[in-house]
């Protein structure tokens, strides 16, 4: 019991700290954004792209585009890369597709931009995507003899044409605003344009508690949870049941507690974004600049969605919420598992590994990416728990390119769909790819550093 | 008697096209006998790119998205 303790103590301290802090800002918007693009985004107006009279200098950003636009997580990834294969697309785009969707797509991107830093996130995307198209042409010089039998399948599965509409771009790009708005460190938002001073007395003992409950040590890379990120907490719980009222039965249109769950899910957002400092005998309250730009972003966002039919609004919901239920509780429990392994797992271990940029650290990073499988997206928090052990971000890198392609479970799946000679040649790239990858981000921090 | 397929893999939204489709047969008062396809081998040999799909009487009525009752309520009844 004695042992249990500190370990439980730990995961619920990493859960209420990632829920205060991390989510808000960027996972509700993403999942906004994602629900958006699945149900907005007609399918052809990309997929068009992908048959194999297309060029290639188009057919391959078209593959990658569709990775970051269409899918979310390995549910959608592998069954619309089968889809697209057997539908007589090249091998070489529908691997592109394959490789960049499950790190290239927004809620990835937005989750690792917001925990690991926009650098990592910006790494992650150019690397992914150079990689992915590289491993595609690759695969398809390879094995182009198979690829030309599969030739006489019909084509005209790329031919559909489809628009996206105005009021579908305007939702997409308001949303993209609420989530930079939300998560963009930069002066601009931080500066508090107005300071209300509150007489609440309570708020400092509160803070007090909250740090007993949730001791943590900045150190070690922990975090607290805030007298703000308590009510965050608080206001989220709700969000959850009165969504599950008005989310679940969506598609047959909009009750009541659907627009109590979009209500409160702004004021959350909007919450977040002011700044909240208890103090002695009083609460500070600062309006920021990233208040006024939430809330015009998000008043853009109902702006357009005015313009959306009926049967479109409905089936956004309905994805977003979807993605909210199939992905949330794998992450709450991925957080807590991550909160508990940190307080077993000793720094020095990590270091001997992988805490210098070499060739050993990168190849055991990818090597620990394969044989551990993470839910979608639960790797961002278990990178962060890494670079907090110190590790060396170039095999940080390397883990972050290959947990996603290459658990076993994926490549059971591929191996069935192209089978296991064209999978294990895949696989092989990916290792070779995410190992080079780590060294050359590693190897830029490096010397980034030695120059500062 | 109709024929309604279901084609997905078991996620969320082939499970919830389910319901819809046998919340509207009910509602409609159409007997019809629910196969689910789940492999993808059968599914892709639908015309489709997206799932879930549903497909009544071989013929596929709609793909990639979760329609209303009332929807396929008019599918059901149309080929009667």
């Amino acid at each position: 019991m004695n042992f249990m303790l500190p370990l439980l103590q730990g995961g619920a301290g990493n859960l209420a700290a990632y829920l205060a802090a991390h989510v808000l800002l960027c996972l509700l918007p993403a999942f906004f954004i994602a629900g958006a693009m699945t149900a907005l985004i007609p399918k052809p107006a990309i997929t068009r792209w992908l048959g194999r009279k297309t060029p290639r200098h188009i057919s391959y950003p078209a593959a990658a585009a569709a990775g970051s636009l269409l899918a979310v997580c390995s549910c959608t990834i592998v069954p619309l890369f089968a889809g697209i294969h057997r539908k007589g697309a090249g091998l070489g785009p529908a691997i592109t597709f394959l490789f960049f969707a499950p790190a290239g797509n927004v809620l990835a991107l937005a989750y690792t931009g917001s925990i690991l830093g926009a650098e990592f996130a910006l790494a992650r995307l150019t690397l992914c995507l150079l990689f992915g198209i590289g491993i595609g042409l690759l695969m398809a010089v390879i094995f182009r003899s198979d690829d030309a039998r599969h030739d006489h399948e019909t084509d005209g599965m790329f031919a559909a044409e489809a628009e996206i509409g105005t009021a579908a771009v305007g939702v997409l790009f308001a949303l993209l605003g609420v989530l930079l708005a939300g998560t963009l460190q930069i002066a601009l938002l931080k500066e508090s344009v107005l300071t209300l001073t509150l007489p609440i007395s309570g708020a400092q003992a509160w803070q007090t508690q909250l740090l007993q409950w949730v001791p943590f040590d900045a150190a070690n890379g922990e975090e607290g949870v805030s007298v703000q990120g308590s009510i965050l907490i608080a206001l989220l719980l709700l969000l959850g049941a009165v969504a599950w009222k008005g989310m679940e039965n969506i598609t047959e249109g909009a009750n009541r507690w659907t627009w109590v769950a979009l209500v409160l899910a702004a004021a959350t957002l909007l919450f977040a974004t002011f700044s909240v400092v208890p103090a002695d005998g009083r609460l500070d309250v600062s309006i920021t600049g990233r208040v006024l730009a939430e809330g015009v972003a998000l008043a853009a966002v109902v702006w357009f969605a005015r313009g959306l039919a009926a049967s479109a609004w409905q089936s956004w919901m309905w994805e977003s919420w979807r993605f909210v239920k199939q992905i949330f509780p794998l992450l709450l429990a991925g957080v807590f598992v991550v909160g508990m392994a940190r307080q077993v797992i000793e720094p020095v271990w990590i270091e001997s590994l992988a805490g210098s940029n070499d060739l050993k650290g990168n190849a055991i990073a990818v090597l620990f990416g394969v044989f551990m499988y993470f839910p979608t997206l639960v790797e961002v928090p278990v990178a962060r728990m890494f670079l907090d052990l110190g590790m060396h971000p170039g095999p940080l890198l390397a883990y972050l390119m290959a947990d996603p392609e290459l658990s076993l479970q994926s490549m059971v799946i591929i191996a069935a769909v192209i089978g296991w000679r064209k999978a294990m040649t895949y696989v092989g790239w990916v290792a070779l790819f995410s190992t080079t990858a780590g060294l050359l981000y590693g190897g830029w921090v490096d010397a980034f550093r030695s120059t500062m | 008697m109709k024929t309604v397929k279901i084609l997905g893999s078991g996620c969320a939204n082939c499970r919830k096209l389910e319901s819809v489709a046998r919340a509207a047969a009910l509602g409609a008062g159409v007997q019809a006998d629910f196969i689910k396809v789940t492999h993808h081998n059968d599914i892709l040999a639908y015309d489709i790119v997206a799932t879930p799909a549903l497909v009544i009487d071989e013929k596929v009525v709609c793909s990639g998205r979760i329609p209303t009752q009332a929807e396929v309520a008019q599918w059901l009844g149309a080929g009667a």
